[in-house]
């Protein structure tokens, strides 16, 4: 035997030895090793620190129910993983990993001071102590206490894999590639059904890897299956969730097994919807409840199997098992027989199935009954073990490198309990066993309850002569809770096992409790004298073992994070220099700079050149909707709050849409295009929530219309062209339509020709110049900028981006709902009183308008704000007070929502939502801001040609 | 009057080729959205048989809900006309873009974002859908060809999307 490396057996490739490193240094392993069967053959035991105490931990486990063997994989700049189970991690060549939780070494660790002081660290300890002073809190318990207690470090580079994603369907799901699951994968599969088979494991087998007599059936299974077109099998995919509607999330891991990881996505999510689900997950032992149990070197009895007929390697020379149940016997029967050598059995039952004791004595082997281990010698690895009969007497010791634990078993329930299934508590078997499924779902095999593993006795914890106060017999190896804490907790008055988790954090986190939860319920029932089943077991929440954020956002990253949506102009938008916002989803010019300009610069030449010129603007993102039906002056006069019925088909009109709360939600202009047809426009954001909002009112409300609604924002594109110029810039370009101020006034809407292109040609104004906005097919609109552009040349026109929109519109007093108004803002506050329909029976949100608290006086109300200063340009957001030399803090009266240089004016102009504002008209108010208090006057909200004489030319 | 204006689109016209699948734009289409509250309506203003089970397609018509058909048209195709009263026709040709997701993989990509079975959507159906958060439209013209339907502006995302995971 090289190392613990047994001379033959196990599905390792023995041809193909390399080497891995971990903490530094290099160790042998071949291929089909784990990264725990490579460190265990070379003899390494200590694989990590405890999360509270620090201590020194080993292999327990050897799949994904390993509590301790926490570890963090490094593959070059942005590709570190921490956390991954050094029994789930496959090694390749040049494989380097590294241990977590220790400073400044493995071996010598600084924190492992905790544990000394052990004592001091009771259950709830960090609720108890670091209550007071609660300022210190954030500043020095948290940090301090999230630098000693922790798990890996979080990676802090970015991620260079990318990950791939997808659905899939099938009529059976089968979540676990044992013999239970392969034998329904089998059956499923020969009904022709189409059939998933996946498995966390990198190769399918479960259980039957460590049986090397299953082998040939194995092989044959697997071929048959992977033969079958119905089938399809997906190994290392760890079915992580299971959510309503049979739908089961899955990540299947397709990089990391990989000594060179090509190109490929590193891991792929499956979202999978099954008609039925057969969970055949099989079962986890059980450890066993003893002071010293979490010494490395004491582990499950069946990863010790696992690892000698799986990986060809004896976890110790010379191997003792500690049982309450005949499945340890049988483990080392068969270890004894791959050439571990075995030291003893201890028992800690009386009577033991004479077969067994026959097999022992056959085997060599010594065997102790009644006894129990009741100390473990060894802080970096077990030496020997103290044993005590559990009558009393006399305590012996005996010299051993490794212990293993058969405790039972506990079938792995997670995903039946993520999908609500119900559990009935089996005392046959100790455990609580799937019972009434809330999906279409079963279990088969182990995670059923049905296994073979023979008889066992359910006990809390091991007998002891010593002070159960003074010992550490761990339940929870991953959170480090001990026996002692569940009985503390129940001591102080937590009786429900959900608080006792919580105060414990027995089976919380990564771990959800794979080797604890039954453990922690026994002594906790014993402790309350009350049966496990009045005291209920834990929720299990998804996911079953930690997954990657990368595999959870699947493809959405980078480009396809989420779409940007662009105009059909926004290619020249992005040619010409343009700087963008995102609003919304959309992607939008803000504005043009020349060269050498900056934003204001280039806003206030923009703004200069719409009014005394003319401007470009892109309105494309306009929402818009085509209302048509003989019912759609009607329907239109129900929504929004002003008449609609008396519009003559030619005529645009402002339509305001409230909520039933009576606040504003959306506006827009909309025009009559014919006596059943409007064409209605929302704001940019709006538009898939007005849309909603009408079509909601239209199905529940009024079915009885006849009425349709389209989403036709994307059908045209809109060029709005402003400016004293934009009718000469027009006219050149227009056939059909008479665009003379008589023929076409404004808030006018015509049909026609330009460029020979049909437009729907509406005269409007966000800016209160002479307004175009020219709707045309969304195919044609950058050929069509293009043309205007040319066209406008002598006229010197300017494209202008929303920021000097919103100064141009902010100027003449129009409100941006969103930004002007937040979801509290009525008709009246916003100074909207005219688009109100005082006479209308009826609209949506005019009950609320009469409700006491939305006619009160000393509402917040929108108006001007003039700074004293007038270079001074408030911050939008700053807030208002009435007295400047109140004490703090002061009482605010409102607020600033919009705010800019006014080029136009040579001034600042501001909007803002004040306290009963519309009653201070002329009053001065403060803006108190760091470093100096600011003097604004109210004013109107329309600073800019408040009769209109520039509209209407 | 100078030369007419050029159409832009926003996706290439393709053809991208992938592992056993490519893409490409769908040719340019007339496409109508039809409202009634009867199917014999929509009939007697198309003067043809329109599929009235949900999913269907017939006569380039889809049937998306039960008052609401697509109508695909060869481009330059006059205009329905209702004169009753009792259809709503709204021209909706450029809100969207067309892309034809075509071989042994076609359905294979398309699953890669969008939740239905596919296995159990046979060829000559249409449905509304989606691909991961975008609405898309999409009609099965054989076991390995999909006509996907797309908002326009959405269309740039889409292509990226499905090439990325036609080279997969």
């Amino acid at each position: 035997m090289t190392g613990y490396r047994l001379p033959t057996g196990g599905r390792i490739d023995r041809a193909t030895p390399f080497k891995v490193r971990f903490d530094g240094r290099s160790y042998s392993a071949f291929a089909g090793d784990s990264l725990a069967s490579a460190l265990l053959a070379n003899g390494v035991q200590l694989f990590g620190r405890s999360f509270k105490y620090h201590r020194p931990r080993g292999i327990v486990g050897s799949g994904s129910e390993e509590p301790n063997a926490l570890i963090s994989v490094t593959r070059g700049p942005g590709r570190f993983t921490p956390n991954l189970r050094a029994t789930n991690v496959e090694v390749y060549p040049g494989f380097e990993a590294e241990s977590q939780n220790r400073w400044p070494s493995l071996r010598f660790d600084f924190g492992a001071i905790n544990d000394r002081l052990g004592m001091f660290f009771p259950a709830g300890f960090y609720n108890k102590t670091f209550m007071w002073p609660r300022s210190f809190w954030e500043r020095l318990y948290e940090p301090a206490i999230r630098r000693m207690a922790g798990l890996g470090k979080s990676p802090t580079e970015e991620d260079p894999d990318h990950y791939s994603a997808t659905y899939a369907h099938c009529d059976v799901l089968i979540i676990g590639a044992g013999p239970a699951g392969i034998d329904a994968a089998l059956e499923a599969a020969s009904s022709n059904q189409r059939v998933i088979l996946i498995d966390e494991q990198d190769e399918a087998g479960g259980g039957a890897l460590a049986d090397p007599a299953l082998w040939p059936w194995l092989a044959r299974s697997m071929k048959a299956l992977a033969g079958m077109p119905n089938v399809t099998i997906l190994t290392r995919t760890t079915a992580f969730g299971y959510f309503h509607d049979n739908f089961i999330g899955a990540v299947e891991r397709m990089t990391d097994h990989l000594a060179d990881i090509g190109s490929g996505p590193r891991e792929k999510l499956w979202r999978i919807r099954a008609g039925e689900v057969v969970l055949a997950q099989g079962a986890i032992e059980r450890p066993l409840v003893f002071d010293g149990n979490d010494t490395p070197g004491v582990m499950l009895s069946s990863a010790a199997k696992v690892f000698a007929l799986r990986y060809g390697v004896a976890v110790g020379r010379s191997v003792a098992l500690m049982a309450s149940h005949d499945s340890g016997w049988q483990d080392v029967f068969a270890m004894a027989k791959a050439g571990v050598g075995i030291a003893a059995i201890i028992d800690v039952r009386d009577e033991v199935d004479a077969d067994l004791r026959a097999q022992a004595e056959e085997l060599g082997i010594a065997v102790r009954l009644g006894q129990s281990v009741i100390g473990v010698r060894g802080r970096h690895g077990v030496t020997a073990i103290e044993i005590a009969r559990n009558d009393g007497g006399a305590s012996s010791t005996l010299a051993c490198d490794a212990v293993l634990m058969a405790g039972g078993w506990t079938p792995t329930v997670h995903l039946w309990s993520h999908s609500k299934g119900t559990l009935a508590w089996h005392d046959d078997l100790g455990a609580f066993v799937p019972d009434v499924p809330a999906e279409k779902a079963r279990c088969v095999g182990a995670c059923a309850g049905l296994w073979n593993f023979g008889q066992g006795l359910t006990i809390d914890a091991l007998p002891t002569p010593k002070d159960k106060a003074r010992i550490k017999a761990f339940v929870d190896f991953q959170n480090d809770v001990t026996a002692k804490d569940i009985r503390l907790a129940v001591r102080e008055g937590f009786r429900s096992i959900e608080h006792i988790k919580r105060y414990t954090t027995n089976g919380m986190a990564t771990d959800q409790g794979k080797t604890s939860n039954l453990n922690g319920l026994q002594i906790a029932s014993t402790a309350l004298s009350r049966p496990v089943t009045d005291i209920g077991l834990t929720t299990f929440r998804p996911p079953y073992t930690p997954q990657t954020f990368g595999a959870l956002a699947g493809h959405a990253k980078g480009s396809l994070f989420q779409p940007t949506r662009k105009t059909n102009i926004d290619g020249w938008a992005e040619e010409n220099g343009a700087v963008f916002e995102l609003v919304a989803q959309w992607r939008r010019a803000r504005y043009f700079p020349k060269a050498g300009e900056d934003m204001l610069a280039a806003v206030n030449r923009e703004c200069r050149m719409v009014r005394s010129s003319v401007g470009i603007f892109d309105a494309s993102t306009l929402g818009k909707i085509e209302v048509v039906g003989p019912d759609a002056a009607e329907f239109l006069n129900r929504m929004y709050t002003n008449p609609w019925k008396a519009l003559e088909p030619g005529r645009c009109r402002y339509g305001l849409l409230l909520k039933e709360d009576g606040f504003i939600a959306d506006d827009g202009v909309s025009a009559r295009l014919a006596p059943d047809r409007f064409h209605l426009t929302t704001t940019t954001g709006g538009a898939a929530r007005v849309l909603n909002m009408m079509e909601d009112y239209l199905q529940t409300e009024w079915p009885d219309l006849n009425v349709w609604l389209t989403s036709t924002t994307e059908q045209y594109a809109v060029i709005a062209l402003q400016g004293p110029n934009a009718r000469k810039v027009l006219e050149p370009l227009v056939e059909g339509i008479d665009l003379s101020a008589e023929a076409f006034p404004h808030m006018a809407i015509r049909e026609g020709l330009i460029c020979g292109i049909p437009t729907r040609l509406f005269r409007v104004s966000f800016t209160g110049e002479l307004g175009f906005e020219i709707n045309v097919p969304s195919a044609y609109g950058r050929a069509l900028w293009e043309r205007i552009m040319a066209e406008g040349a002598r006229y010197d026109i300017t494209p202008y981006g929303t920021e000097a929109m919103h100064v141009l519109r902010a100027e003449k007093g129009f409100i941006i709902v969103g930004q002007d108004t937040d979801g509290t803002v009525t008709p009246f506050d916003a100074g909207l009183d005219w688009a109100v329909g005082k006479k209308k029976p009826d609209f949506v949100g005019k009950r609320s308008l009469a409700r006491p608290d939305l006619v009160a006086s000393g509402r917040k109300q929108l108006v001007g704000l003039l700074t004293e200063d007038p270079n001074h340009v408030l911050e939008e957001g700053a807030q208002i007070v009435a007295d400047p030399k109140q004490p703090i803090p002061m009482t605010m009266i409102g607020h600033v929502t919009s705010s800019y240089w006014s080029e136009t004016l040579g001034r600042s102009i501001a909007l803002a939502l004040v306290a009963d504002g519309h009653h201070k008209m002329g009053e001065d108010l403060f803006i108190p801001m760091p470093g100096k208090t600011h003097v604004a006057k109210v004013s109107s909200m329309i600073f800019y040609d408040a009769e209109g004489a520039r509209l209407n030319v | 009057m100078s030369e007419a204006l050029v159409r832009s689109d926003p996706i290439p016209a393709g053809p991208f080729l992938g592992r056993d699948a490519s893409l490409k734009a769908a040719p340019r289409l007339a496409r109508y959205v039809l409202r009634a509250r009867a199917s014999a309506a929509v009939e007697k203003v198309l003067g043809a048989q329109i599929p009235t089970a949900i999913g269907g397609f017939a006569n380039g018509v889809a049937c998306l809900g039960p008052d609401e058909w697509l109508m695909f048209a060869s481009d330059g195709r006059e205009s329905p006309v209702d004169e009753s009263g009792s259809v709503s026709v709204t021209e909706v040709s450029d809100r969207s873009v067309g892309i034809i997701l075509e071989g042994a993989r076609a359905a294979e990509i398309l699953a890669t974002g969008c939740p239905l079975d596919l296995d159990h959507f046979a060829v000559g159906r249409a449905t509304r859908t989606i691909y991961e958060t975008v609405e898309i439209v999409i009609v099965r013209e054989a076991m390995d060809r999909f006509h996907i339907e797309v908002w326009r502006s959405f269309a740039p995302w889409l292509w990226t999307a499905l090439t990325t995971a036609a080279t997969e």
